[in-house]
């Protein structure tokens, strides 16, 4: 048994525990034993934090929720062209996964937990960049353009699927086949790609996107 | 009621595009007027107070109505 820890410093280490759980096997792969045996406690210590495995997975997700990005950087620094916020968000949000690649892993297992909540919960990190996307096309695209809202909704969907896939292979993978790609350099990469996809041909975002804080 | 010149509705919108038209009003602003915003996210409130503190635009004041956020933001000289 591990010596005996203050009341918050134990909670703290049992969250972290579960976190690192949760991320490798999904909320259904994990029960409370597995905790209390990560963390090196009984399960009835554990119970005197947490009265369920449930409320625990809430409480690694909240913890999670309070690293929220804010892109409020992205909006001051780098201009208000579409394609530079965009840019600067992306940079945002492939650090905040850089830091800590178990917010992605949870986020694939939520997928197919089938826990609502969870799903929301991370539908609303990507709203950021729907909202944002689909927002800033809205105004861009000419009114009489056909499918226009097809078009929206897939240049929406496009994005978060670039993004997450290149997260995924950058973090995830056992090889990392990006490994000799700058962080900054993929985010500008991708952003610019996309733009392309949609039409928009900016062969240099301005300098303020990318500039390293 | 508090005196604004505009008002900025930006209910069941995510950051950054709460902050973005802010940005965007206020630039069509003159200095000392008064932009007041709505806003439905959370994270809408530690946003317009760094917002503020990076633009030195004034918060005036930052509240709770009926389940929304309300920003009353005076745009500095």
């Amino acid at each position: 048994m591990s010596s005996r820890l203050p009341g918050p410093q134990r909670r703290d280490s049992i969250v972290q525990a579960a976190s690192g759980l949760f991320a490798e096997r999904g909320y259904h792969g994990v029960s409370i034993d597995d905790i209390a045996r990560e963390v090196d406690v009984s399960p009835a210590i554990l119970y005197r934090h947490f009265s369920s495995k449930k409320e625990l997975y809430d409480t690694v997700l909240m913890a999670l929720a309070c690293q929220r990005e804010s892109y409020v950087d992205a909006v001051i620094n780098s201009g208000t062209s579409f394609e530079d916020v965009l840019a600067g968000m992306t940079r945002i949000y492939i650090n905040s996964i850089a830091e800590n690649p178990d917010l992605l892993r949870i986020e694939l297992q939520s997928l197919l937990d089938g826990n609502s909540a969870t799903r929301e919960f991370f539908e609303n990190r990507w709203k950021s960049f729907a909202d944002y996307i689909e927002f800033s096309l809205n105004e861009m695209l000419p009114y009489d353009q056909e499918n226009r809202e097809v078009t929206i909704l897939s240049a929406s969907l496009m994005f978060q699927g670039i993004l997450r896939e290149a997260l995924v292979q950058k973090f995830l993978q056992p090889h990392d086949r990006l490994e000799d790609v700058d962080l900054e350099e993929l985010s500008v990469e991708l952003v610019r790609l996309f733009l392309r996809g949609l039409g928009i041909n900016k062969s240099r975002l301005s300098r303020k996107a990318v500039i390293k804080e | 009621m508090s005196d604004f010149d505009q008002e900025l509705d930006a209910s069941g919108l995510n950051c950054p595009l709460p902050i973005l038209r802010a940005k965007k009003a206020i630039a069509g602003m003159d200095a000392g007027q008064t932009l007041r915003i709505i806003a439905t996210d959370p994270g809408s409130v530690k946003d317009f107070e760094a917002f503020c503190k990076q633009t030195g635009n004034e918060l005036v004041s930052s509240g709770e109505e009926g389940g929304k956020f309300t920003f009353l933001i005076k745009k500095a000289a």
